[in-house]
């Protein structure tokens, strides 16, 4: 178990700023995701965690020591790669001993031909091959360990990559993107299970996605990454309900945040072409506003005794349990989507005009800079 | 429905080809192999396996043998790990690289006979500019004493180098001791970039994060990246180049032909250059026949060795 620590960070290949003045803390046993859109830097934070990739400004501390000189081999993290990076010659039992072998077995014990004839190697070796049949157990792949990594399935691939990464009690594990290439199915399931080997390993775990739902179903805190930054940082839910800036918003919730113009006054009522959405803005100014209602928080009513907005349904996308319906308001202007029980709309068909209420208590509101005006 | 024999018009120019160039001639010399054919008689005898029983009778056939197989012995070997050393330290390079792989696959672009000659001149016993730089050598004191040991402790005139100040520079392809070595040398030297180039088109199908894999499990010295990943990453690779360099070796002829014509008493006395001797030079073409289904056979061999391991060993999925 360690605390990570990273220090304004930052990194430029040539003249590109991957990552510019970042600073993280990562307490004990904690599991953090750092999710963002592909490109944003994640896997080269995670790479200069580990001592593979040299920071160009900042420090990595691991436990409060500085370890900007020691190499990614002493740093004691393991690491899952996103192509898992198993030796393709080796079985997979030998591939779970690399990292016991390497570190447990001196030199000359280690050189081949000359390494046989040590007289304390074979009972190291027992030890080793003993520790390899627990994390396999641990991972049910006992049936699996003579084979080649070529001859495994994507999923099974992945755990003896997880397995070779806990065989040695490392202080953290980083994991970059570990699910990506696994099947829908599998990637939840999969999920599920890194959870729970994090449970029981109690160890550090930072964990990169650029998928949001693993990052909101998995972490004890999240952080959201946009061109090298970390926009915000913060427990699931609250990033989904509380997004400090529209970049989060949009980013964080599938289907995406409706996004209206709308304006706004100085006691708090909020408009949206002419329809008044909510009067309880907190941090009211007058102007312009970004007005962010989530797909679950609209739902099409059939009375006018509240405020509504007209809509006309261009798209019904049902997806079996809950039904994603696209509408232009405003003549057309603009498009949203509802997400609705099926139940509920089982009448509607697209060209049908309707009207669409919302959760008062749910909009959030933007600034012009995009910050959120709204904080619950 | 009635069967189109349309794909026999299509298949049988590169099947007529194929039997009229490669196997053809293979048959024609394995029949021959079993006469007393000589180019110009107007006919031969049957005479059963005597050709390919005087390879084993006559010593300079034995000779023969030992030349090929010592020169494969030390060129493959050498040149092999040459080139996979020099095409490592390439691909670590951040610029210039270019530079040396230019440099190194000279040899292999130039044309063998012509190379030959250059290095008649270079290898020359009392022109050629190793000599004169080993004669010039001995006048030098700190190579003088490098070179013969006397650092070490050991008499300068008993040691190799230091014999040779006192007597005269050797004779590097017309003396028996030097000249499979010389031979050997230029071999090496024409081969390596062959193979740094194979080995630096294998290094680049290495994934890089097997290298960042191996780095997080604790591998921290090249040493044990290049046994844990770059060595057993390039098995096919390993395969290719060491039958490629094997099957060229054997076939080496240009250098004999030019330098030595298997001399000084048969010590270069290569199976090519007898198959050339004995079938071209002295029109001896049954015996001819034999030597070449001799080494079609090593040939062979060697391919078939190939086919296992690849199929075997080194297919990782
Ligand atoms: N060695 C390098 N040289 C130059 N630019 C690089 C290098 N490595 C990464 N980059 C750039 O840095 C940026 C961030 O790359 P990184 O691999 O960290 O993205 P990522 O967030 O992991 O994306 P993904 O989700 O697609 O894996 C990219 O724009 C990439 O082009
Ligand atoms: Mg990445």
């Amino acid at each position: 178990m360690a605390e990570i620590g990273l220090r304004s960070i930052s990194k430029s290949f040539g003249s590109t700023e991957v990552i510019k003045s970042l600073d993280l803390s990562v307490s004990n046993g904690e599991f953090i995701t750092i999710v963002g859109p592909s490109g944003c830097g994640k896997s080269t934070l995670l790479r200069i965690i580990a001592g593979l990739e040299n920071q160009s400004t900042g420090d990595v501390e691991i436990d409060g020591n500085v370890v900007n000189k020691t190499r990614a081999s002493e740093r004691d993290l393991a690491m899952v790669f996103q192509s898992y990076a198993l030796y393709p010659h080796l079985t997979v039992q030998q591939n779970l001993m690399v990292p016991l072998k390497l570190r447990r077995l001196s030199f000359l014990e280690r050189f081949p031909i000359i390494g046989w004839f040590m007289p304390n190697r074979s009972s190291k070796l027992d030890e080793i091959v003993s520790k390899v049949q627990a994390a396999s157990e641990t991972l049910q792949i006992t049936h699996l360990l003579d084979r080649k990594p070529g001859q495994l399935s994507g999923g099974q691939q992945q755990r003896v990559a997880v397995g070779r990464a806990m065989v040695r009690e490392p202080v953290a594990f980083l994991m970059d993107e570990p699910l990506s290439n696994l099947d829908a199915g599998l990637r939840v399931h999969m999920r599920a299970e890194i959870s729970e080997l994090h449970r029981d390993l109690k160890t550090t775990f930072i964990y990169v996605t650029h998928d949001q739902a693993e990052a909101l179903t998995m972490s004890d805190r999240m952080a959201v990454m946009m061109d090298g930054e970390i926009l915000q940082l913060d427990t699931p839910h609250e990033i989904y309900n509380n997004p400090s800036t529209i970049r989060v918003a949009e980013f964080v919730g599938s289907p995406k945040i409706n996004i209206l113009k709308g304006e706004c006054d100085e006691k708090g009522n909020l408009n949206c072409f002419g329809t008044k959405i909510t009067d309880s803005i907190k941090l009211a100014q007058k102007g312009n506003v970004s007005v962010g209602i989530r797909p679950e928080h609209m739902q099409l009513v059939s009375s006018k005794d509240k405020n509504v907005i007209k809509g006309k349904i261009v798209y019904r996308e049902n997806l079996g349990s809950d039904i994603f319906l696209h509408l232009t308001v405003n003549e057309g202007e603009q498009k949203i989507i509802v997400r609705s029980e099926p139940s509920n709309v089982i009448n509607t068909a697209v060209g049908d005009q309707v009207m669409i209420g919302w959760d008062e208590q749910k909009v959030m509101a933007f600034d012009v800079d995009g910050e959120n005006i709204t904080m619950q | 429905m009635t069967k189109s024999r349309s794909h026999i018009w299509f298949v049988s120019p590169a099947v007529l080809l194929m039997v009229v160039i490669l196997i053809l001639p293979v048959f024609v010399a394995g029949t021959f192999s079993f006469t007393d054919y000589n180019l110009g008689s107007q006919d031969f005898r049957w005479i059963g396996w005597k050709n390919y029983e005087s390879l084993g009778k006559f010593s300079s056939y034995k000779k023969m043998f030992t030349a090929s197989l010592t020169y494969v012995v030390i060129v493959v070997p050498v040149s092999v790990l040459l080139g996979l050393g020099s095409a490592m330290l390439i691909s670590s390079l951040s610029f210039g690289g270019e530079f040396y792989k230019t440099v190194f696959f000279l040899p292999v672009m130039a044309t063998l006979l012509a190379m030959a000659y250059a290095w008649e001149f270079t290898l020359d016993p009392v022109i050629g500019v190793i000599n004169k730089f080993l004669d010039d050598g001995c006048s030098v004191g700190w190579f003088y004493k490098f070179f013969t040991g006397s650092w070490l402790g050991i008499n300068p005139t008993e040691s190799w180098y230091g014999g040779l100040c006192n007597d005269r520079m050797p004779n590097w392809l017309g003396n028996k001791k030097y000249a499979l070595g010389s031979i050997s040398f230029i071999g090496i030297w024409q081969a390596f970039g062959f193979n740094m180039v194979l080995y630096l088109a294998g290094l680049t199908s290495v994934p890089r994060e097997l290298y960042a894999s191996a780095e997080m499990d604790g591998a921290n010295s090249t040493w044990e990246k290049f046994k844990l990943v770059t060595w057993p990453m390039l098995g096919p690779t390993h395969v290719f180049v060491v039958t490629i360099t094997s099957i060229r070796s054997f076939q080496v002829f240009d250098t004999v032909e030019a330098l030595t014509r298997g001399g000084p008493s048969k010590s270069t006395y290569m199976m090519v250059y007898a198959m050339f001797e004995k079938g071209v030079k002295q029109n001896l073409i049954g015996m001819g026949s034999a030597l070449t289904i001799v080494f079609l056979g090593f040939v062979l061999i060697l391919t078939l060795t190939q086919v296992y391991f690849i199929n075997r060993k080194v297919h990782y999925s």
